[in-house]
């Protein structure tokens, strides 16, 4: 196995009056691209300064390749930071910067040159040396920063919101650079995030994190199109949710009854009964010209409001049930399709409608494997 | 530009439209000057410019009495420099009161600098780095030697060097004593400031790069911290040179006395030119000294100050003085 696995055993970090981390469990095969996204105060930033050693847990284990490092002093071990606002050393150049952990590992100077000259070519900052943080901007800043930590052959890479401070279009293109970087030196990157669409686009998985615990883990298309929780659903982007009660479910297909209609769902392995709820994408959700030929999984419902968004044009629909949804509606240059008022049909596919047990989010613990009731068990 | 400009820009409030523009005479061109919210702040001008002139005009007096070629310390003669070291008897060269004085002041504030300064730095460092109980007691506390008077200080710094460390002989060591006591405080006041306002994160990444404590605070904390410890040591140096009190009551007389003391006691008795001289050479040393800081401060901080985030203002620490 690759180097860099980080395995992390009831993890606890309590402050004064909080718990911020609670007891979480996490498995991170080395060489992984894995986000812990989450809420400001959600507990993923104190989980990543107890990796880098900022934070000395409460209780619980961090092994670093079969290593508890969980009291060990940050500068004696093998992972590196990239932080929030970089924190690069304002009295020292580019080149001093990068080459700062070397010097503190005490490596031959030929060596030093050699490896930041190297690291420079990765983050492609070459001819820069001599400038000084302040003569750099947000996104070179980033690049030296990435360098300065990658240069050491850290066993992992810790990334606390690193594009936090860029403008959109600079962080859509570090993202897909990071990602690739990250392909490149194949190292672990476990990557602090409250931006789910980083978090989808960059992760080979990722654990969306509440109030100090994991509430899934998951590669991005499993954890957006099959949340666990309503709040996982509800983080990840819009969601339309619904409440509805069972008819009956197994693992291969639900019914569920929506104010006199029924649905059909996706199945799920789950123990739901009674009144539970479902979620459905915006984008899956098909309008249909009202008077077509009514059928499963069809509600007719009226057209509220219609946002143009560019890209997309936002519907807010009523359905017949009482419930706000909204739909997406790609934009193929064909104008707005629907007038405020227009009546139409909604096609709920089976395959996007997920059933989520009933007040979930504060949930109790939906495997059973962990012994504290607040712990969603990590899959 | 206020009185003719066009309407809309005109500041009077007497003139709505063209006609009812009467000339501007000079009142209200005056007045317009002062009321315009759009103009230069004219009146915060003036009043700064009145408090300079009041405040260095007696200096400026003292100064040019100081190159009076005659005994008078009222009356200009002609230029000379007689009361520096031209006069065979008088002159803050030759007066050995006077030069025993210029020595001493000189000795304690490098003296209190070079002790205040290392050890106020350490408590400060300390004190911001210092998480839990305790701590704001202490940070409190520090602050107690700014608002002691320091009449108070002196008096309860003699009773201790009598009464309870006896071994400390009033003279140069309790003066210096009783320098560093009170001058800690501005360097812990100048550098904990500049230690909030850093933060940790530079010695986060040094230790996420492989630096021991020890070594962060070598490489990262102490340059980042330059700028804050030249500022204090300016500071510390002027109020040293600048102390009465303190310097009076610890004194052992003679040539203990210090340039403040020398020109108290000359003021008392019959004062020569000399005593502006002496006061002369106390001012130009310490406005170097404090300049020589400031540009110290200007050097190490003109990366973050481009950068449009300057972590302190130097002349904010020299409010606190």
């Amino acid at each position: 196995m690759a180097r860099g696995e980080i395995e992390l055993s009831k993890l606890t970090k309590q402050f004064a009056e909080l718990t911020a981390v609670d007891s979480i469990d996490l498995h991170i095969p080395g060489g992984e691209f894995f986000s812990l996204l989450g809420p400001s105060g959600c507990g993923k930033t104190t989980t990543l300064r107890m990796i880098a050693g900022f934070e000395q847990p409460t209780s619980g284990e961090i092994l670093l390749d079969g290593t508890d490092v969980a009291y060990t002093p940050p500068h004696q071990r093998n992972v590196n930071t990239v932080f929030q606002n970089y924190a690069l050393f304002p009295h020292l150049n580019v080149n001093d910067n990068i080459a700062y952990g070397l010097k503190r590992a005490k490596r031959p100077k030929a060596e030093i040159r050699e490896r930041v000259g190297k690291a420079l070519e990765l983050v492609q900052l070459q001819g820069y040396e001599r400038r000084r943080s302040s003569q750099l901007s947000g996104g070179q800043q980033q690049r030296v920063a990435l360098a300065r930590a990658l240069v050491l052959n850290p066993a992992v890479l810790l990334l606390d919101e690193p594009l936090g401070a860029l403008d959109a279009k600079l962080r859509k293109a570090l993202q897909i650079e990071l990602k690739s970087l990250q392909q490149e030196v194949g190292i672990t990157f476990l990557y602090v995030t409250h931006d789910q669409e980083e978090a989808l686009t960059m992760s080979d998985r990722l654990a969306v994190m509440n109030a100090g615990h994991i509430e899934q883990i998951g590669a991005p298309q499993d954890v957006y199109e099959d949340p666990e929780t309503l709040y996982v659903a509800d983080f990840l982007g819009v969601s339309n949710l619904m409440q509805a009660t069972i008819v009956r479910a197994d693992t291969s297909a639900c019914h569920v009854a929506l104010d006199g209609y029924e649905l059909e769902t996706r199945g799920t392995d789950r123990d739901v009964t009674g009144e539970a709820k479902i979620v459905i994408r915006p984008e899956r959700i098909e309008l249909e010209e009202h008077g077509s030929p009514s059928g499963p999984n069809r509600i007719p419902a009226m057209v509220e409001r219609v946002v143009y968004v560019g890209s997309a044009i936002q519907v807010i629909v009523r359905g017949a049930t009482g419930e706000a949804l909204q739909a997406l509606v790609q934009n193929t240059g064909g104008g707005i399709p629907y007038e405020q008022g227009t009546p139409v049909q909604l096609h709920l596919p089976v395959d996007a409608v997920r059933v989520l047990p009933s007040g979930t989010g504060d949930a109790p613990s939906l495997e059973g494997e962990e012994p504290d009731p607040e712990t969603v068990a990590a899959g | 530009m206020t009185g003719v400009a066009e309407p809309r820009a005109r500041p009077q409030p007497t003139t709505r439209g063209p006609r009812a523009r009467p000339q501007p005479t000079t009142l209200t061109r005056f007045r317009g000057w002062f009321r315009n919210p759009w103009g230069k702040p004219r009146f915060l001008r003036v009043v700064t410019w009145a408090y300079i002139v009041w405040s260095i005009v007696p200096v400026l007096i003292a100064v040019q009495f100081s190159f009076n070629a005659t005994r008078s310390r009222t009356v200009w003669d002609s230029f000379s420099t007689r009361w520096y070291w031209g006069d065979p008897v008088d002159s803050v060269w030759h007066d050995p009161t006077l030069r025993h004085a210029l020595v001493q002041s000189f000795k304690l504030a490098g003296a209190d600098v070079l002790i205040a300064v290392p050890l106020g730095v350490l408590l400060a460092l300390g004190l911001a780095r210092w998480r839990g109980r305790g701590s704001g007691t202490s940070n409190f506390i520090m602050l107690f030697p700014l608002v002691t008077p320091e009449i108070v200080m002196g008096v309860s710094l003699l009773l201790v060097f009598s009464h309870i460390f006896t071994f400390v002989h009033t003279g140069t060591l309790a003066q210096i004593l009783g320098h560093v006591t009170f001058s800690i405080s501005f360097v812990v006041v100048i550098v904990r400031g500049r230690l909030f306002s850093i933060g940790r994160q530079y010695e986060e990444a040094a230790a996420d790069l492989g630096a021991s404590p020890l070594v962060a605070l070598r490489s990262v904390l102490l340059p980042l911290l330059t700028p804050a410890i030249v500022a204090s040591a300016a500071v510390v140096f002027a109020i040293s040179a600048d102390d009465f009190v303190i310097s009076q009551w610890l004194s052992s007389g003679g040539p203990t006395d210090t340039v403040p003391i020398q020109i108290y006691a000359a003021t008392r008795a019959a004062p020569l030119p000399s005593v502006n001289a002496i006061a002369t050479i106390m001012m130009v040393s310490t406005l170097l000294i404090v300049t020589a800081g400031f540009l110290t401060w200007r050097f190490f901080t003109r990366g973050e100050r481009r950068a449009g985030k300057a972590a302190e203002d130097f002349g904010g620490a020299f409010d606190l003085t």
